[in-house]
C-alpha cells in the first residue's frame, strides 16, 4: 500500500512540476530582435555621405537574368526609407544621389520566411487500444499536429564602394538587422522601434 | 563522467543490497543560484524536487542514490547585449535545467523518536542543459558536470513508517564543457517512507 502511494505520489508531483513549467512570451512584439554588426576598423567618422534606392528589394530567391526583383509595396516601402533616413540624418549623415559620388551606399533588402512544426501524436496511437471498453481508440495512422509561423526581416547594409574584398565586391561595413513575427499587417510603430534601435545600438555610425 | 556516475551507482546498489531496511524520500525543492549560475538567472526556482533513497546499512548511516531536477527561469527585460562586432537587442527568456544524479551517504543523529537529523554527502555527475530564447531562435549549451553535494536535514516521524523531511542541499557542478561551475543551495520539504 506504501508503495503504491509513493509511486502516486511520485508520478503525480513529477506531472505537477512539469505542468508549470515556465513559459516564453506573451506577445508576439516580445520576439522582435535587431542585430547589429560592424567592421571596427572602418572609421565611419571620416565619411559623410550616403545613398539610397528608393525602392525596398523583396528577396524571393534568385532572379533569372532580364527579370525585374520583386519589391515590397511602396507605401509601406517609403515609411521605412523615411524612418532609416531620419535615423541616418540624426546620426550626421546627409542623403543625396547616386550620381553625387556618395561616401557610403545604403542598400535595405526584406524577405519573409515560414517556419512550419509538426509533431505526431505518437501516445495516442500507440495507447489508443488500450482503453478498457473503448475499444480500438487508435486510427492506423498516428495523427499529425502542425503550427506555423512566418517571420520577416528587414537588412540594412552599408558598404564603401571604395573598400572592396578579393572577389571584388564592396565589403559590407555595417549591417542592421530586424526580425519579428508577421501578423498579417504592417505595424508602423513596431517598425519605427525597430529600425530606431538598429541605430541606436550603432553609436559608432556618428559622423563629425 | 556518465561512467563514473554509472560506477559509483553500482558500488552503492551492490552495498544497499546487503542491508534489509531502506527510506526513501520524496521532496519539493526550492534552489537559489549562487556564483556564476546566479549571475546567468538570479531569481529563485520554485521548480523542482529530488528523489532520494537510502539503504541502512548501519542503524545510523544510509548509502544510496539522489536524483533531483530543478529548472531556473528568468525573463530577461528588452535590453542590449554585446558579442565581439555584434550587437543584438531584444527580451531574452533564460532557462537552466539541472539534473543531479549522485551516489549518497548519510549519518543520522538519532536524538529521540520523533526527530533524527543527519548529515549527508553526495558525490557523482550533474547534467545542466541551459537554453536562452530571443525572438524564434535558442541558444543551447548543455554538459556533464562532475558534482558533489553536501546535505543537512531532519527526519520527522508523523506515523507509522511514515515522516516528513526537511533539508538544505548544495548541489555543485565544476565546470565542464562551455558551462562555468553551476552552484545552487536547495530547500527542500517532502514525505520519508521507511517500509
Amino acid at each position: 500500500m506504501k508503495k503504491r502511494i509513493l509511486t502516486v505520489v511520485t508520478i503525480f508531483s513529477v506531472f505537477l512540476l512539469w505542468g508549470c513549467y515556465p513559459q516564453g512570451p506573451d506577445y508576439v512584439e516580445e520576439l522582435d530582435v535587431v542585430v547589429t554588426y560592424h567592421n571596427d576598423t572602418y572609421d565611419f567618422t571620416a565619411k559623410q555621405t550616403y545613398a539610397m534606392p528608393d525602392q525596398i528589394v523583396k528577396i524571393t530567391g534568385n532572379i533569372p537574368e532580364g527579370e525585374e526583383p520583386e519589391f515590397i509595396p511602396d507605401e509601406t516601402a517609403q515609411e521605412i526609407l523615411t524612418m532609416i533616413e531620419d535615423n541616418m540624418e540624426a546620426l550626421g549623415w546627409q542623403r543625396v544621389e547616386i550620381s553625387e559620388d556618395p561616401d557610403l551606399l545604403l542598400g535595405p533588402a526584406a524577405w519573409e520566411t515560414t517556419t512550419v512544426v509538426y509533431w505526431y501524436d505518437w501516445w495516442y496511437w500507440w495507447y489508443g487500444g488500450y482503453y478498457p471498453g473503448w475499444g480500438w481508440t487508435g486510427g492506423y495512422y498516428p495523427p499529425v499536429y502542425y503550427e506555423s509561423f512566418t517571420t520577416g526581416t528587414l537588412l540594412m547594409t552599408l558598404v564603401d564602394k571604395d573598400v572592396v574584398g578579393a572577389n571584388g565586391n564592396p565589403i559590407v561595413q555595417w549591417t542592421g538587422a530586424v526580425n519579428g513575427i508577421l501578423t498579417g499587417y504592417y505595424d508602423e510603430a513596431r517598425m519605427s522601434t525597430a529600425i530606431d534601435k538598429a541605430f541606436d545600438q550603432s553609436p559608432y555610425l556618428k559622423t563629425n | 563522467m556518465k561512467k563514473i556516475f554509472i560506477l559509483i551507482i553500482f558500488s552503492v546498489l551492490t552495498i544497499s543490497a546487503f542491508s534489509q531496511r531502506n527510506l526513501t524520500a520524496l521532496q519539493y525543492s526550492i534552489g537559489f543560484g549562487t556564483g556564476e549560475m546566479h549571475d546567468y538567472i538570479s531569481p529563485a526556482s520554485f521548480r523542482g524536487f529530488t528523489f532520494d533513497y537510502r539503504n541502512l546499512v548501519q542503524p545510523n548511516i544510509g548509502i544510496g542514490v539522489d536524483i533531483g531536477w530543478n529548472v531556473f527561469y528568468d525573463e530577461m527585460p528588452d535590453d542590449v547585449y554585446e558579442y565581439q562586432n555584434i550587437t543584438y537587442s531584444g527580451k531574452q527568456w533564460r532557462y537552466s535545467n539541472h539534473f543531479p544524479m549522485l551516489a549518497a551517504v548519510d549519518y543520522y543523529v538519532q536524538k529521540n523518536e520523533k526527530f533524527t537529523p543527519y548529515a549527508g554527502l553526495g558525490i557523482g555527475t550533474m547534467y545542466t542543459l541551459q537554453n536562452t530564447d530571443m525572438s524564434i531562435y535558442t541558444f543551447e549549451k548543455d554538459a556533464w558536470h562532475f558534482a558533489l553535494r553536501p546535505e543537512i536535514g531532519v527526519l520527522i516521524k508523523a506515523a507509522p513508517g511514515v515522516g516528513l523531511t526537511i533539508a538544505s542541499k548544495y548541489y555543485y557542478g565544476f565546470k565542464a564543457g562551455d558551462l562555468p561551475a553551476q552552484g545552487y543551495f536547495t530547500l527542500n520539504f517532502g514525505f520519508v517512507f521507511v517500509p
